[in-house]
């Protein structure tokens, strides 16, 4: 057990410094690009996994707080107000919004919060697509730099995932669990279901305003409406049930093997790609519940039984010896 | 120490328990007994806070009870487990019994309640750490069991303990019920098996399309003509 986690804890490490010594090796802007659009969705899907995966509540409209952190973000900072407070001003803008979404959807049981979120999105992406037709210039242009953005975007994703990591072993963290094993028999312990949604839903929109936030540093030129667009929820919710919902480590490898297998997909089938990824959608929910992840795991059950069976084996075989020796 | 007075419960527009009255003292085992849907499991619900009443009082250890949040019920001392058991399948056996001990009054003493429930279900002790979806039926409800008791309650509601038990677990439920009585807990039980409870029971009401229509000593109630024609044949 404990060699195990020393092993994950040397892994992580390597893997994070090779992230942060990667644009400094590789000055090539496209792949730069690429690692950036891998660590957004890993942003949204982990952040989507909070509430939908360890909570149990299907957000179907995450698309609306990343909306609403790059809108706010980058109004703000379009009109002189300064970087860090317009950045900031996203996560908290989105948690506003999630909680007149959530405190009169949860009270519902049932289907009411996925069709209000959906809903939510929907009706942002035209509003502000009415309001906010125009085309949206970064300030920055002038000096735009790549490397400050991808260390915000890097920066910004172990704190979704840290935060993930430490939330899911606390006490709210069994909490939320609780409620989405059973929210009658939570209650009936005195596990408030509301309170946990609400704050689980709290924490998934603050990560997903934030990753609108630094997409709105990053992006160069975009229409206001643009991230609420549906894609940026069924995407990442997408990445989620792929690499296994209700773990740590799940949006992450769902985020990489989609935003991979998309890019080479593009390249070979154009548009086609989607009908790919809805039949690989059903597939895993239908015969891998688990993800991505239920792989690995059944891999390693299947591992420690084999060794157990060999050490049954031998102690059978020794107790065999011992019997005969008795005998003679 | 739980006192109901004149409670009704609607579903809807559909009323599902009609001005029932009943106490429960300290100390006591009492049985709630009648056939399906005659409200007992509804009747539960509102004592925990979980579905709220149309009018009436509920009163627990001298405190209105009927209005309060299901988490405020548990944090004075009432604990309820659930019909079936509802556990969470999907945690282990600990962690199922950590959640048991959420409440702020119950979280001190979590350690010192968990060494109480290992002594009494010492099965638990064994499978702490397998995941509660591959324990067996009886596993289950010793589990549904144990969480309620790592709150500490001074009254412990049970729906159906021998809920889609064999008969032998049964029994062995029973004994337990018992057990923990005699250690002091008080116990509001909640039965279609009307014999066992009848026999365990102190004191038992008897529920029938949502009134009360019998109440006496449990060992009475077994020879009560209308109890013996409907349940016992």
């Amino acid at each position: 057990m404990k060699k195990n986690n020393i092993i994950k804890l040397i892994l992580i490490i390597v893997v994070v410094a090779l992230l942060v010594v990667l644009p400094l090796v590789i000055k090539n802007d496209s792949t730069i690009n690429l690692v950036i659009l891998v660590l957004l969705y890993i942003l949204l899907a982990s952040s989507w996994n909070i509430l939908g995966g360890y909570t149990g509540q299907t957000n179907l409209g995450h698309a609306a707080f990343f909306g609403v952190g790059s809108l706010t973000t980058r109004l703000l900072w379009v009109n002189g107000v300064p970087f860090l407070l317009s950045f900031l001003a996203g996560g908290v803008v989105a948690v506003i919004l999630a909680l007149i979404i959530g405190a009169p959807a949860f009270k519902l049981r049932g289907v009411y919060f996925a069709i209000g979120t959906l809903a939510l999105a929907q009706m942002l992406n035209l509003t502000v697509g009415n309001i906010l037709p125009e085309m949206s210039y970064n300030p920055d242009l002038a000096n735009y730099q790549l490397l400050p953005r991808y260390y915000l975007f890097l920066g910004l994703t172990l704190i979704t995932i840290l935060t993930a990591a430490i939330l899911v072993k606390s006490r709210i963290g069994l909490g939320m669990m609780a409620v989405r094993e059973g929210e009658d028999a939570a209650e009936s312990l005195g596990i408030s279901a509301l309170k946990h949604k609400l704050i689980a839903l709290s924490i998934s929109a603050f990560f997903a305003g934030m990753a609108g936030a630094a997409f709105a540093y990053y992006h160069v030129s975009f229409y206001y409406y643009m991230p609420f667009g549906s894609e940026w929820t069924f995407d990442p919710m997408m990445m989620a049930y792929i690499g296994g919902t209700g773990t740590i480590i799940g949006p992450i490898i769902g985020a990489v093997f989609f935003v991979l297998l998309k890019q080479l997909l593009v390249w070979n089938v154009g548009e086609y790609h989607l009908i790919i990824f809805g039949t690989l959608f059903i597939l895993i929910v239908l015969f891998l519940p688990g993800g991505l992840v239920e792989i690995w795991q059944k891999f390693r059950t299947f591992l420690t039984k084999k060794t157990k069976r060999r050490k049954k084996v031998l102690l059978k075989a020794t107790i065999q010896n011992e019997d005969g020796i008795q005998r003679e | 120490m739980l006192n109901l007075e004149n409670v009704n419960i609607f579903y809807k527009e559909l009323q599902a328990i009609w001005s029932v009255s009943l106490n429960v003292q300290k100390g006591e085992i009492v049985a709630l007994i009648g056939p399906n849907g005659a409200g007992k499991t509804t009747l539960l619900r509102v004592i925990s806070g979980l579905h709220r009443c149309a009018s009436g009082k509920i009163d627990f250890l001298g405190r209105q009870i009927e209005k309060e949040a299901p988490e405020k019920i548990v944090e004075y001392g009432l604990s309820q487990v659930p019909e079936g058991g509802k556990i969470f399948t999907g945690m282990s056996v600990l962690e199922n019994l950590e959640l048991g001990a959420f409440v702020k009054r119950a979280r001190k003493e979590k350690n010192q309640n968990l060494e109480w429930v290992y002594e009494i279900f010492p099965r638990l002790a064994e499978r702490k750490s397998q995941q509660a979806g591959t324990l067996s039926g009886g596993e289950r409800q010793m589990l549904a069991i144990g969480r309620a008791l790592m709150s500490k309650p001074q009254l412990l509601m049970l729906d159906e303990p021998s809920f889609g038990l064999a008969p032998i677990l049964v029994e062995r439920m029973f004994e337990t019920i018992e057990k923990i009585n005699h250690e002091g807990l008080t116990i509001f039980l909640v039965e279609q098996n009307v014999q066992s409870s009848l026999e365990l029971a102190h004191r038992a009401y008897l529920l029938e399309n949502g009134r009360i229509v019998g109440e006496g000593k449990g060992k009475d109630l077994l020879t009560f003509e209308s109890v013996r024609s409907s349940y016992l044949g």
